[in-house]
């Protein structure tokens, strides 16, 4: 679509220098039904973007298309491209484990192992690096501190990670992920099991992850979307109906169904 | 209220109690017979039990003894039937509910293992007998705890499928999402969030087989001697029970109620126990 290659070479030439993921006309189907529809867009590095738009829009699907966790899911597939770095992610040969290390992703129910809160951590670094404990219980800490969780936690690591608050689950998984040391981090609706509360530490969160992380985020809470991206995507019936800087967006979007659906008038 | 409605309503709580009552006579039925049952037992067996049931081994007609080789029998066939089946029901659970999840193959194994699952355990004991004890040319606790083993693994498969199938995907998703292999992910976080769920599974098997005895009768028969060969006959207490309840001898009958008392009541207990695992649920 032309419309979307203009959007796309705006908000790289005006925001940030360089591309982490470009999707290139992806397509997306659950078994015959088509999910996403020739999705072509670039999500510039170290910032925030957020997919916004309706249930059933598609914007949970894109997302699980960047760490290929649909493949779980036998009859869900994916045609197109979705480069990181250059890279064609959906290439058959690519393996799938190393590109989620490189691809973390926290999910809208916080998610847990059942194991301690220490092991929750340990257990992501262990697949993939050969640590002593000293250097674990370091890394366990650095984790969990840049989750801001570490004071809440610290004198109970043994303690089972269920045991925590919602919100707290939802940092520990946080920390989980960041612990793997990944490039780019996925947000499924992260709060929408939280308070208020936990919600605005989630956000700070965020805001203080995009220095060093790539992060995409999925929420059906507009103001979520206006308070913590720098750009976002309006989609709709799986297209992708514009994709602008967030405050562009928000104030003055070029498409009609854009308007209608953040000034609330369907959706 | 009008009057029609108030009838209605008035007829309408009659009925209920009517229900009720049959409700509430209908358990009363079941738990009756259960009382009596146990109560005959605690009754008959505690009479005759004492320290020499389990150091003594199965007596002569007419001389006093205990039921030690019975019992140490039970214990043997038991470990290695749940030794061998347990590993191969989990293994197959897994596949089900993990690998197959979305197969045809998983559809017709939960199939036929349901049918395994309910089938008489005197064919189970027919099957082994022709499988093993003919070739073999000898009963053999061997094959009893082979014949016992097939009524585990059905067991062990359908519990463990199902507590897998409980484990929430969200969960399996997130140990994927952080780059875990497939077997580390099952490995790791579905078997540990089933846990509880998995050993109940085994130990309710347990509970079903330690009362078995169609199957011991044609596999490992029964001896009166101490054994510890398990290429010989073997005894068991629910063959022994059998075995003395049926004879003459009052000494043997009285041992067949205090075999029958331990068994119930181990029984009860394992059962009890795997409800109070379940209980703590994830």
């Amino acid at each position: 679509m032309l419309s979307n290659e203009i959007i796309t070479a705006d908000v790289i030439n005006a925001a940030t220098p360089k591309t982490k993921i470009e999707v290139k006309n992806l397509n997306f189907y659950y078994g015959e039904s088509k999910a996403l529809k020739d999705i072509t867009l670039s999500l510039p590095e170290r910032s925030v973007t957020a997919f916004i738009g309706p249930s059933g829009c598609g914007k949970s699907t894109l997302l699980r298309v960047f760490n290929r966790i649909y493949e779980l899911y036998p009859k869900q597939r994916a045609d197109g491209e979705v480069r990181l770095d250059g890279e064609n992610i959906l290439d058959r040969s690519q393996d799938l484990n190393l590109l989620r290390t490189k691809i973390g992703m926290v999910f809208q129910k916080p998610t847990p192992f059942p194991m301690s809160i220490y092991e929750n951590i340990a257990f992501g670094i262990r697949l993939y690096e050969k640590l002593s404990k000293a250097e674990m219980d370091e890394r366990v800490e650095q984790a969990l501190k840049r989750a801001a969780l570490w004071t809440e936690v610290k004198d109970k690591l043994d303690a089972s990670g269920t045991s925590l608050s919602g919100g707290q689950q939802q940092r520990l998984c946080i920390a989980r992920t960041v612990a793997v040391k990944p490039e780019v981090i996925l947000l499924d609706e992260p709060c929408s099991a939280l308070d208020p509360l936990s919600t605005a530490r989630i956000e700070e969160l965020i805001d203080e992850l995009q220095a060093d992380y790539t992060i995409v985020i999925v929420t059906h809470n507009m103001q979520q979307a206006a308070r913590v991206s720098a750009q976002t995507a309006f989609m709709y019936l799986g297209e992708l109906i514009e994709f602008d800087k967030t405050e562009k967006i928000f104030t003055s979007p070029r498409e009609k169904r854009t308007q209608d659906y953040i000034t609330g008038r369907f959706g | 209220m009008s009057a029609a409605s108030s009838s209605l309503y008035s007829r309408r709580k009659a009925r209920n109690s009517v229900m009720m009552t049959l409700c509430v006579v209908a358990a009363g039925i079941g738990l009756a017979w259960l009382a009596l049952i146990l109560g005959a037992l605690l009754w008959k067996g505690l009479a005759g039990l004492n320290l020499a049931v389990f150091t003594e081994m199965t007596p002569p007609p007419g001389e006093a003894g205990g039921l030690l080789n019975a019992i140490a029998g039970s214990v043997a066939m038991t470990v290695i039937a749940v030794a061998v089946g347990t590993p191969v029901g989990i293994l197959a659970g897994t596949y089900m509910a993990e690998y197959g999840r979305f197969s045809k193959l998983t559809v017709v194994v939960r199939f036929i293992n349901d049918i395994l699952l309910s089938a008489p355990s005197i064919i189970i004991g027919l099957f082994i007998y022709e499988l093993m004890v003919r070739p073999m040319g000898h009963f053999s606790a061997l094959a009893g705890a082979v014949a016992l083993a097939m009524l585990v693994i059905p067991v062990v498969v359908r519990t463990t499928e199902d507590m897998l199938n409980l484990v929430p995907n969200a969960l399996r998703e997130a140990g994927t999402a952080i780059g875990a292999p497939r077997w580390i992910v099952i490995r790791s976080v579905a078997y540990r969030a089933a846990l509880s769920g998995i050993v109940t599974g085994v130990l309710l098997a347990v509970a079903r087989i330690s009362g078995e005895t169609a199957p011991l009768l044609f596999t490992a028969l029964s001896n009166q001697f101490w054994s510890s060969n398990l290429n010989a006959p073997m005894a068991s207490l629910p063959v022994t029970i059998f075995q003395f309840a049926l004879s003459p001898y009052e000494e043997w009958q009285q041992l067949a109620w205090t075999g029958a008392l331990i068994i119930t009541f181990t029984v009860l207990g394992l059962s009890i126990f795997a409800r109070s695992l379940t209980g703590r649920r994830i």
